[in-house]
């Protein structure tokens, strides 16, 4: 699997810079226009080049299984973020360069008489600028996540469609039909994919609704909602995977959010279990959702599952970071899998430890070791305290350690520093699997 | 680690990008 994915990750990386690149060298075919200096080439390559990158933002954040699989769609956002960084820059010194070449350029003309090639790259990149301060500045700046959301979508679309007008306007390459016509259908397939996942996906979403069949209260203030398929026979997930659950609107509303299922992938009839803990947002509204209410899934997605060779499976869990972990040990207590599994789970102290009374039920099934870490132990308590780190690994692991394979979930400052801690005694980053959700 | 690989990712096609304009400009100016 790992190296299925490995190739599958390089062919499209491939892809991705032949789709950046190759309508660049096609500029280069004849008829060319006349030849200018090498900073003005370079600074137009760059351009359009920015360009490329930008559109291709939209088949990032397309949420296709097939290309997201080999890296998991929290490597995909943190990608989609930094080459946004990057491709603005681009756009931002391809002119500074122009400038700097010709300064002629910067002679206003009178308002009337600016070439509309100008007006759309002024407009192209100050709709990025605001649409990177916005993206970056997001919390501080109080904005609401559906606001900013349709802002970022209606910005990118100005941006890019800016752009393409600006160079079809300014009439120097651009000039011969065909290129123009490649630009022009490149801008269009991008855009195309915008709409794939904003109107086809919530099409298909719509026709496979979800049911609510039971809202079941766990430990940890934390709500499991079981969701049965209506109408369909539901979808096949790996444990450890996520879903888009939207619980309130049409799936065409950009409320959706992430969750982790926490019930068996060997489950029948399409089940399916989410558990969610009140973090005090959208979420203190799930256990208030009633049963029979009709729900919208996007998934499965992420690459954070079991099914590579391995002598035995080693769970960190932080807090709700438990739920991928429980899908996980329920599947392969279904499954009759003997193989050990040590779960290291923190959390903050006994009486909120969720799943606590079923992980002891399921001992029986599997060959499952629990270690429970707490911040704040009870009185007489003589198991791990504190956080788990490399010495908590050292006293509950046999080694070899890079033999085992390792999952983890939970806050991004634990994540971090278990992270670290298996780098440091000599864990190969093939053999830990990390997924983080906050990429919305 | 897995946010370092894709911020790698990125830098590398950075590089790739500008390598590749850097060309691009060289081979309209050699004609």
């Amino acid at each position: 699997m790992q190296l299925l994915y490995s190739w599958r990750g390089a062919v499209w990386i491939l892809v991705y810079l032949l789709f950046i690149l190759a309508p660049l060298f096609a500029l280069l075919v004849a008829p060319l226009p006349p030849t200018r200096g090498f900073w003005t080439e370079f600074s137009v390559a760059i351009g359009y080049s920015g360009l490329a990158m930008m559109g291709l933002q939209f088949g990032l954040t397309a949420r296709f299984r097939y290309v997201t699989e080999p890296w998991g769609e929290d490597v995909i956002y943190h990608f989609h973020r930094q080459i946004s960084l990057l491709a603005v820059g681009l756009v931002v010194v391809h002119p500074v360069i122009m400038f700097a070449v010709q300064p002629e350029l910067l002679a206003l003309p009178r308002y009337k008489e600016v070439p509309w090639g100008a007006v759309f790259a002024f407009v192209s990149v100050f709709s990025l600028l605001t649409l990177v301060v916005m993206a970056l500045w997001r919390a501080k700046l109080k904005i609401p996540y559906e606001i900013w959301h349709l802002t970022h979508i209606a910005l990118a679309i100005v941006a890019v469609t800016g752009g393409l007008l600006h160079m079809v306007g300014w009439s120097f390459y651009l000039v011969d039909p065909w290129k123009r016509s490649l630009w022009i259908g490149l801008t269009i397939f991008w855009i195309g994919l915008l709409l794939y996942v904003r109107i086809v996906k919530p099409l298909f979403m719509l026709r496979r609704p979800y049911r609510i069949s039971e809202v079941r209260q766990e430990r940890g203030d934390t709500t499991t909602l079981v969701m049965q398929p209506d109408g369909h026979p539901g979808f096949q997930f790996s444990p450890g995977q996520f879903a888009w659950l939207t619980v309130w609107g049409s799936p065409f509303r950009i409320t959706g959010h992430p969750f982790s299922f926490s019930s068996s992938a060997a489950a029948k009839a399409g089940c399916v279990e989410m558990s969610v803990r009140n973090l005090g947002d959208f979420t203190k509204e799930i256990p208030k959702v009633p049963v029979g209410k009709r729900v919208y899934l996007d998934g499965p997605y992420g690459a954070f599952t079991i099914g590579n060779p391995a002598d035995m499976h080693v769970l960190i869990a932080g807090g709700v970071g438990v739920t991928p972990m429980m899908s996980m040990i329920r599947t392969l207590a279904d499954r009759g899998d003997n193989r050990p599994v040590i779960l290291l789970y923190g959390s903050n102290d006994w009486e909120s430890i969720t799943f606590r009374e079923e992980l002891e039920t399921l001992k029986a099934r599997l060959n499952l070791t629990v270690v429970h870490v707490l911040a704040n132990p009870p009185a007489g308590w003589t198991g791990e305290t504190g956080f788990i780190n490399a010495k908590t690994f050292k006293r509950h692991l046999p080694p070899p350690y890079s033999d085992h394979e390792y999952f983890i979930c939970g806050p991004g400052v634990m994540m971090d520093a278990i992270e670290q801690a298996l780098g440091e005694m000599g864990v190969p980053m093939a053999k830990y699997h990390s997924e983080r959700y906050s990429f919305v | 680690m897995r946010r370092l690989f894709a911020d790698r990712l990125a830098f590398a096609t950075g590089v790739i990008v500008i390598l590749t304009s850097i060309l691009f400009a060289y081979l309209r100016v050699a004609g």
